[in-house]
């Protein structure tokens, strides 16, 4: 397969840079582990209700972010949303809350935002990168059914721990020690999840998102059915702290996912120990670090003059989506300057 | 001469530029005090802006509103130069001096900016000394970590002179990019005065050594220098390249 740029990870940093690169004319393909796009921009469906898995709204002040989003057709825009939030505990991110920024959600799910991202791009789903060299000036990475793509271009668009282990397949030089040495200062934290579905009408939450004061377990719990049209079950979405999650991270979902619940049920009320169902995931790179920001995606070029860019949530002011869309569209910017 | 001054902080009440909002800057003065240092007899002025939340400030030597041909300076918040008085950069020397010569002259600002290395924030910067002392090829981990782009301090520091009534300035700075800048931003500048640091004992390899790469020194204890204002080191008796 002749290519200009081989894009790793279709999450909404891999796609906006894939896709702008695309627009300048370059030939690019994305590779995908997962069955479908938009990594941790996830949204479930449960008896065709959508769930959003990790965020669960869009928020930002950057005018090119929102424009982008603003794009996304067919969707019913949630202005506002949360608009009723509880508790007096943090929020993921720190400026999530604060005035400037503009907040919404969308009544599909967040995950229409990469689907709509990824529209006319050539996304390899079910594609597990397995190696990575650096050959004749050129990149060739083998997936693992054994399908190999060469381009002169990599990109990393994958949690900080997935591009350092993909990194660390390359052979050592004193660019990429350099890039080593500076993702190792950074790191991401875990979230366990669990959805649980009730009856609709079985209780009505007065929030929309509850940030459980001092939780051990609980980062938050998020009324995601209240996105919903004519939601046919009462959907919660719980997400647990960094710490009890790193703790229970390697230990089976069915002893940590009933825990959870009983940590929802002691803040909310007895009526939430009893769900219909309940479907846990494990978010093992849910987010960056608060203290982990860099300002601009990482680019370098090696020996022979490949070209490695890496983007994602670490790579630009404030983390979460917006910041994995700014090092997105700002990688591909840097590396079409460099072909002027 | 503190009326004009004061009368700035009462214009600034509610005072919301056109076109307020996320992608417009708007600054305010919120206060202003008197600042009498060992530089000089300065005034203190304290700005609000919808940007960064940032209390930025400007240091007035002088009557400066309305005035033509201020002398300005803008100098970049480093807190282990300005304050805890490190040798890994030139920031204390470039601020003592930018106060002491404005401090000297009939009038002129000094605008004190609140974006800590050059905006990658004080942990990164910290993040970057590390790796420097680890002996990295540390111009390649600072563009890494990503001196965040100056546009958006510049569009601020505009608004800051704008809303000081500053008539045509007169920038301190070696790098002549900074006033194309400014003027994008509206700020007329009538001309540059070069920004030089008397030679001492700390600056001194300046003069007796060459930049292996741009803006990159190594001092007489070993340990790489960075620019971290957005100016190129200047120090006199050094050959201005």
């Amino acid at each position: 397969m002749a290519l200009d740029t081989i894009v790793v990870g279709a999450g909404v940093a891999g796609l906006e840079c894939a896709r702008r690169l695309q627009r300048a004319g370059r030939r690019v393909v994305v590779l995908e582990r997962s069955t479908q796009v938009g990594g941790r921009c996830a949204t479930r469906r449960f008896e065709g209700q959508p769930v959003d898995m990790g965020p669960m709204f869009f928020h930002g002040h950057d005018p090119a972010f929102l424009g982008a989003l603003a794009e996304v057709a067919g969707v019913t825009v949630l202005e506002g949303w949360p608009l009723r939030v509880a508790g007096d505990g943090p929020p993921c991110s720190p400026d999530a809350l604060e005035p400037l920024s503009r907040r919404f959600a969308f009544a599909e799910g967040v995950n229409e935002f990469p689907r709509h991202l990824a529209g006319g791009l050539t996304v390899r789903l079910q594609t597990t990168v397995t190696r990575v060299r650096a050959v004749d000036g050129e990149f060739e990475v083998t997936a693992g059914d054994g399908t190999t793509f060469r381009g002169r271009d990599l990109v990393l668009a994958l949690a900080l721990e997935e591009a350092r282990a993909m990194l660390a397949m390359l052979p050592g030089s004193p660019e990429l020690a350099s890039v080593q040495a500076l993702l190792a200062m950074f790191f991401s934290v875990p979230s366990l999840t669990v959805v649980a579905g009730y009856p609709a009408g079985v209780h009505e939450p007065a929030w929309d998102l509850l940030y459980p004061d001092p939780s051990e377990a609980l980062q938050l719990i998020a009324h995601d059915s209240a996105k919903r049209r004519d939601p046919r079950f009462l959907t919660l979405v719980c997400q647990a702290r960094p710490r009890w999650s790193r703790a229970r991270l390697d230990q089976p979902m069915v002893d940590w996912s009933p825990e959870l619940i009983e940590a929802a049920g002691a803040v909310l009320g007895p009526w939430a120990l009893k769900p219909l169902w309940t479907f846990p995931h494990r978010w093992r790179h849910a987010r960056v670090d608060r203290s982990c920001e860099l300002a601009r995606p990482v680019r370098v070029t090696l020996a022979q003059g490949q070209g490695l860019g890496l983007a994602g949530d670490v790579f630009a002011p404030g983390g979460g989506l917006q910041a994995a869309w700014l090092s997105g569209a700002r990688l591909a910017g840097s590396m079409m300057e460099e072909d002027l | 001469m503190s009326d004009a001054l004061d009368a700035l902080v009462e214009r600034d009440r509610e005072h919301e530029c056109p076109g307020f909002g996320p992608d417009k800057v708007c600054v305010r003065i919120v206060a202003v005090a008197k600042l009498p240092s060992r530089f000089g007899d300065f005034r203190v002025v304290a700005f609000w802006n919808n940007r960064d939340q940032k209390d930025h400030l400007a240091i007035v030597h002088g009557d400066v509103v309305g005035a033509e041909g201020v002398a300005v300076r803008m100098h970049s918040e480093c807190l282990t130069g300005d304050v805890l008085g490190s040798l890994r950069c030139d920031c204390r020397d470039q601020l003592e001096t930018a106060l002491s010569r404005i401090g000297a002259l009939e009038r002129g600002v000094v605008l004190y900016l609140r974006q800590e290395g050059r905006g990658i924030g004080l942990a990164n910067k910290i993040r970057a000394y590390a790796l420097q002392d680890r002996g990295l090829d540390t111009v390649e981990a600072n563009l890494a970590l990503g001196f965040r782009d100056d546009e958006r301090d510049y569009a601020v520091a505009a608004h800051m002179l704008q809303s000081l009534g500053l008539g045509p300035i007169q920038l301190m700075t070696n790098n002549p990019d900074k006033i194309s800048q400014l003027q994008k931003y509206g700020v007329k500048v009538a001309s540059r005065l070069p920004h030089l640091l008397p030679p001492n004992p700390h600056n001194r390899f300046y003069l007796e050594t060459k930049a292996r790469r741009s803006g990159h020194y190594i001092d007489f204890s070993g340990t790489p220098h960075l620019q971290e204002q957005s100016d190129p080191v200047l120090v006199e008796g050094m050959i201005d390249k």
